[in-house]
């Protein structure tokens, strides 16, 4: 039996994926979680220089998704073939993307800059990108993005989409009722919200 | 042989990688690339309003720089020989993405003293501190490429970041301190089929 550690700041960020991917097949791991104080600590040790970081029997891999797609491909949730994986690749850097465009929102301090640069996101990136999403969840007609079955892919838009619909409001996908649906289902996997209720409480 | 057509600009920037592994591979393609003024007749025939995109024998279409190098990459032997060597691979590559997302503002940059300055602080801030951690990391892989013992399409990353325009340009001292990057990306420089399509490839601004 493999062991993995993975290690990363006590918040969801750019670590939460590969948790979800691991819970949801239901794969035993260290979640190696520090506080932003205790992270010198740690910098040195890590390949870059940055965190998350996966060990696979003390062996280091770098790299948010690059990880997360070692363990879907390790774990049965990658895709059923080579196209499958790349279509799933092509949306989890899709959300790769997206969650580069939050950043100078969720580090703005004035409230009504971060209301405005938020505005600004969600009408020329996210509503855009929405719009062809639901294009090819209807395409695709599983109500997956891939294929017949649940891939990282589902469990990335997820994790985008959910937060920020919390910390947003509804209506960032109101508009998209196939992904509020993906949203809502893989809100309601078992394993999945069995780890939402009992993760540490953090702010991103 | 399936067919590939890939969908980009005329310049090099994030259809490049691409470009380069079928090159190296050998493999035949329709290196479709259009003007800038041409972009809004095909905006909305990609999948996410976003090239580049690879069209697989006419009718499958795929979007995002990474994800249509990596397919090409692993269809044609450049990935790396087991699932380990695979995921160190792309950890590199997608070390790769963040430099590129680091150099973006410089590269837009009109203004030629603003340019330098922005670009001096991103090679300061963002790529001395990566290159230091990727010779160690070269050093210790041993055998000179950065996974395994043979190229990968991550070889070819480094090299295709490593030699933009305004890397060429601006970036004379960049690699001073890593000396074995330096050679590796000479050596992927000096492969037959790179040397080839580099010589007669559009001469481009990015």
């Amino acid at each position: 039996m493999v062991h993995y550690k993975l290690i990363y700041f006590n918040l969801r960020g750019r670590g939460e994926l590969a948790r979800l991917v691991l819970h949801h097949q239901e794969v035993a791991f260290e979640d190696f979680r520090f506080e932003r104080e205790e992270w010198p600590k740690y910098k040195a040790g890590t390949p870059f220089g940055q965190v998350p970081v996966l060990e696979v029997d003390g062996k280091p891999l770098a790299q948010s998704n690059a990880i997360a797609r070692y363990l879907a491909r390790q774990h049965g949730l990658a895709g059923q073939n080579e196209w499958e994986q790349s279509q799933a690749d092509m949306y989890v850097d899709c959300i790769y993307d997206l969650i580069s465009g939050t950043r100078p929102i969720i580090y703005e301090t004035d409230k009504e800059k971060q209301k405005e640069i938020l505005q600004k996101f969600l009408k020329e990136t996210v509503n855009p990108h929405l719009e062809k999403l639901e294009q090819q969840l209807i395409k695709n007609g599983t109500g997956f993005l891939v294929g017949k079955s649940i891939t990282w892919a589902d469990l990335a838009y997820y994790s985008f989409f959910s937060p920020m619909t919390e910390r947003f409001g509804d209506s960032v996908i109101d508009n998209s009722p196939h992904l509020k649906k993906l949203v809502e289902h893989v809100a309601n996997i078992p394993q999945i919200k069995k780890y939402v209720e009992t993760r540490p409480k953090t702010t991103l | 042989m399936p067919g590939y057509k890939l969908y980009y600009f005329n310049v090099r920037g994030r259809g490049e990688l691409s470009r380069l592994i079928l090159h190296y591979a050998g493999v035949p393609f329709d290196d479709f690339r259009f003007e800038g003024k041409d972009w809004p007749a095909f905006k909305s025939k990609m999948p996410f309003g976003q090239v580049p995109v690879l069209e697989v024998d006419g009718e499958k279409m795929l979007a995002q720089s990474h994800t249509i190098a990596r397919y090409l990459a692993r269809q044609h032997g450049l990935a790396g020989q087991n699932d380990w060597e695979q995921s160190q691979a792309d950890m590199y590559v997608d070390c790769i993405y963040d430099l590129h997302g680091a150099m973006r503002t410089p590269t837009w940059e009109t203004d030629p003293v603003k340019q330098k300055e922005l670009f001096d602080k991103v090679n300061q801030d963002t790529i001395q501190p990566h290159l230091e951690k990727v010779e160690q990391h070269l050093v210790k892989n041993g055998g000179g490429h950065l996974v395994g013992q043979g190229l990968t399409w991550a070889d070819i990353a480094y090299y295709a970041y490593f030699t933009t325009p305004i890397m060429t340009r601006l970036g004379g001292e960049v690699l001073t301190k890593a000396p074995h990057l330096k050679k590796l990306i000479e050596t992927v420089g000096n492969n037959p089929n790179i040397q080839k399509y580099v010589e007669t490839r559009p001469v481009t601004s990015g």
